[in-house]
């Protein structure tokens, strides 16, 4: 394989571990944080960066094909839903007359 | 232009125009038969609608009967000074006022058969709501009251197709809204042209033919550009979504050089918001990480100057996307963000993210402006440091979300210089 092949690799590897290091704080911040709301960012957390990363080596595995065009475009459309949803989310708590959780509250 | 905006909705707006006519007219009745006849003045919002004409016509004939001393013919901005184009927008709206000061006057002039002489009535006109953006009905009712009180006007005349952000159908919020002032309110009874002419129009406008050519491009994206058997498809598929969304999707009519710029510059703004992207995740991931889970959330309201639609939906995407804060609310042009530590917050309340929107949208010139911290258009909402009342019904309480709204938009004008204040205290302290 020759050096660009390798770098290639080398690019694809260290993105697929930034992905899967994104989704993990992700996963553990939902699992920490106090209430629906800061859990909301880090969930959003998990699909911009997380999803991103992925999908970035998976573009960069498969090349400038259809494929790749097309995880391109996932990534496109995940950014855009991503806040939609995590807005949708919050504006129902936020309706429900769910109030935020503050220093000094207890864990919900 | 004024063709292919008014009225999105036939049916609907037909039904809705009848109902109020309907609603209005007992009302109306008495007040008119009253001796005690208002003196002062008739406001009428003007756009160039189909039945402008014959709105004016009857405005003319009620100033005549009821005793008005003015009509008032007010053009409201759906603009602000300073965007692109303002200068254009605000000439086109300049034309429509002087076209109908004409009508008025000549339906005066024509209307001496009583005694033989021209009524005593005064044609004014007026360009309002250029100093800002204005979001909802609420918005236009509040710049209309505002005006109306400085003229010492007592009624609105509204035209059944009255359509001021061009591509929804206002008037039935409009009407509801100003049911809340003292202001009395009729819809003049006049006929629409008939609208088939419209749909045609409708069908072969620019939005229709941008969103045909996006479809079908992402279409054939998607499938294979050299296969016959997409282009049929894909021409179907895209023909359906645009008679169904165009107008639903695109609010402003597609424009050379407006819209490729806007889109150039959004390309622009893509690596930039990545970079914010990144560098504000990783800020979350080290809070996140960290063991003692240093957060300190609030909840924080901002007032974005940009307009409404596309523009307001990119900032509040934007400001989610980017971890640490979180938009929960969007009240007209009152972002309520959720923010998970302070540098997010002191990041939200710079307004980089609002420039970079205005930017986008509006060039170079218009994204510098002061940041919402000197502006005093921010908030934090709770916590030591809270400056105002988070507007959430106590966990406790029963009182209606519907009740709450409706009591925020009736005392907002007190409500805003009260919290001015407050800001601006926390900021000299």
């Amino acid at each position: 394989m020759d050096a660009l092949g390798t770098a290639r690799v080398a690019l694809v590897v260290a993105f697929t571990l930034l992905g899967l290091f994104f989704t993990f704080v992700s996963m553990t911040g939902v699992l920490r944080l106090p209430d629906v709301y800061s859990r909301a960012h880090t969930a959003s957390q998990a699909d911009t960066l997380g999803a991103g990363f992925g999908l970035a080596a998976v573009a960069l595995a498969i090349g400038w094909e259809a494929a790749g065009v097309k995880s391109v475009l996932l990534l496109f459309f995940i950014f855009v839903t991503n806040p939609t949803a995590a807005h949708a989310i919050a504006r129902a708590a936020f309706e429900e007359g769910t109030v935020p959780w503050t220093e000094g509250d207890e864990r919900r | 232009m004024a063709d292919t905006d008014a009225g999105s909705d036939a049916t609907d707006g037909e039904a809705t125009g009848d109902k109020a006519g309907d609603r209005d007219d007992p009302s109306d009745g008495a007040e008119r038969g009253s001796p005690s006849a208002p003196t002062g003045g008739l406001v009428v919002p003007v756009e160039p609608t189909p039945t402008l004409r014959a709105t004016i016509a009857y405005a003319v004939e009620a100033a005549i009967d009821d005793g008005f001393s003015t009509i008032h013919l007010v053009e409201i901005a759906s603009w602000r000074d300073g965007d692109p184009g303002s200068d254009d927008r605000a000439s086109a709206a300049e034309r429509v006022l002087e076209r109908a000061e004409a009508w008025a006057n000549s339906d005066l002039d024509d209307s001496d058969d009583i005694d033989g002489e021209r009524p005593a009535v005064t044609v004014a006109t007026e360009l309002i709501g250029a100093d800002e953006y204005l979001f909802g009905p609420d918005d236009y009712v509040r710049v209309l009251a505002a005006y109306a009180e400085e003229h010492g006007a007592d009624a609105v005349l509204l035209d059944p197709e009255y359509t001021p952000v061009g591509n929804t159908t206002l008037l039935q919020p409009l009407e509801f809204a100003l049911s809340n002032t003292s202001l009395t309110v009729e819809t003049a009874p006049v006929t629409r042209p008939t609208r088939r002419e419209r749909l045609r129009s409708e069908a072969t406008g620019k939005r229709f033919v941008a969103m045909f050519g996006f479809s079908l491009a992402f279409y054939l994206l998607l499938g294979d550009p050299l296969y016959w058997f997409d282009w049929v498809t894909g021409i179907a598929t895209a023909a359906i979504v645009s008679i169904t969304l165009s107008r639903v999707s695109i609010d402003v009519e597609p424009a050379v050089p407006r819209t490729p710029m806007r889109v150039l510059r959004g390309v622009i703004y893509v690596p930039v918001l990545l970079f914010e992207i990144v560098k504000a995740n990783v800020e979350v991931a080290r809070v996140i990480l960290d063991p003692r889970l240093p957060i300190e959330p609030t909840m924080n309201r901002v007032r974005v100057i940009v307009g409404s639609g596309l523009p307001l939906m990119t900032i509040a995407n934007s400001i989610t996307l980017t971890p640490g804060t979180l938009t929960v609310r969007a009240r007209d042009s009152d972002l309520y963000v959720h923010s998970l530590i302070p540098s997010a917050r002191d990041g939200l309340f710079d307004g980089s993210l609002e420039r970079w929107t205005r930017f986008v949208y509006y060039g170079r010139a218009s994204a510098r402006l002061p940041t919402p911290r000197e502006r005093d258009d921010c908030a934090i909402l709770q916590g030591p440091d809270a400056t105002e009342e988070l507007p959430i019904a106590a966990a406790d309480g029963g009182e209606s979300p519907a009740d709450d709204e409706g009591d925020d938009s009736a005392v907002e004008p007190d409500d805003e210089d009260h919290e001015d204040q407050e800001a601006a205290e926390v900021t000299d302290a």
